[in-house]
């Protein structure tokens, strides 16, 4: 019975529910906006490498660096994509 | 080059090796596909018309559930995987199904939520930001509907066929999947509901 849950898998899951809950903080608790970006971006960053290296085991074969090309290229095209429209359309800067 | 052969049996073929490639050449392709639907929410989300803003129309309660149930279905799916990476196949089957259950889970408070927005008069025509929320949260729920009919179908093959080469190859596949909708859904929960109700 112990062998089906590995120490690793456990330990991710209840991290992850942890950082859900800091995430729920921003929620609960007043604070300026930065501030609560900031913790929502870096609880969401922590859970998406969480799933990534632990469950999805993206580092465990030698073509583990276009993996890491691929989805970081991926993160490119989408963070442009976002914070260019953002740019354009609603801060007014470009 | 010859071919690992000291990896996790669902890699043990150059061409099984292959379709996991190509499969997170697809995640690719999906992360910028939800990075423009979260691209058209940020910038109509302030659009609210006549409709209702963030702050009257989501409730933390159904949002902390879906959460739970997409996290512990993550977590299942993974020990799933470990099972069938141990060769067994009850433990295998009896997560995936666990798995499953938690995604139905989901996707009925999803449902219920969708329902109580449109009887509360907030539907996707009424306002900018509630079009582009109910397309942003309508894809991940395709995606995770679409899971279930796959899962379930690799789910009766392995019972069929057993673990071998090309069972654990599907399953792991649907497994990057079903914990990339996961990933998915922890930026929906911060940067739609989460930013929303700040």
């Amino acid at each position: 019975m112990k062998q089906l849950f590995p120490v690793k898998h456990v330990m991710g899951y209840i991290f992850s529910l942890i950082l859900s809950l800091v995430a729920l903080a921003v929620v609960f608790f007043d604070m300026s906006f930065a501030a609560g970006m900031t913790i929502l971006l870096v609880a969401a960053a922590i859970q998406a490498s969480l799933q990534l290296f632990l469950f999805m085991h993206i580092d465990e074969t030698s073509s583990k660096k276009t993996l890491y090309l691929n989805i970081v290229y991926a993160l490119f095209v989408g963070l442009v994509t976002i914070f260019g429209s953002l740019l354009a359309m609603i801060w007014g800067i470009v | 080059m010859k071919h690992d052969t000291s990896l996790a049996l669902e890699y043990r073929t150059e061409e099984n090796e292959n379709r996991i490639l190509g499969f997170w050449l697809f995640l690719g392709a999906e992360i910028v596909l939800f990075s423009t639907l979260f691209t058209v929410f940020f910038t109509l989300s302030h659009r609210y018309g006549n409709g209702p803003t963030p702050h009257e129309l989501f409730e933390l309660k159904g949002v902390l559930w879906e959460t739970f149930l997409l996290l512990t279905s993550s977590f299942t799916c993974g020990l799933a995987i470990h099972s069938m990476r141990l060769g067994l196949k009850k433990p295998m089957m009896t997560f995936f199904i666990i798995t499953m259950l938690f995604g139905l889970g989901f996707l009925g408070v999803e449902v219920t939520e969708f329902i109580t927005y449109v009887h509360d008069g907030a539907t996707i025509q009424t306002s900018a930001f509630l079009s582009s929320l109910f397309t942003l949260l309508g894809t991940h729920g395709a995606h995770v509907t679409f899971g279930l009919l796959w899962g379930t179908a690799i789910m009766i093959q392995v019972k069929k066929y057993g673990i071998d080469e090309a069972t654990a190859n599907k399953s792991f596949i649907f497994s990057l999947y079903w914990h990339f909708l996961d990933v998915v859904w922890i930026f929906i929960f911060s940067f739609v509901y989460l930013k929303g109700l700040m």
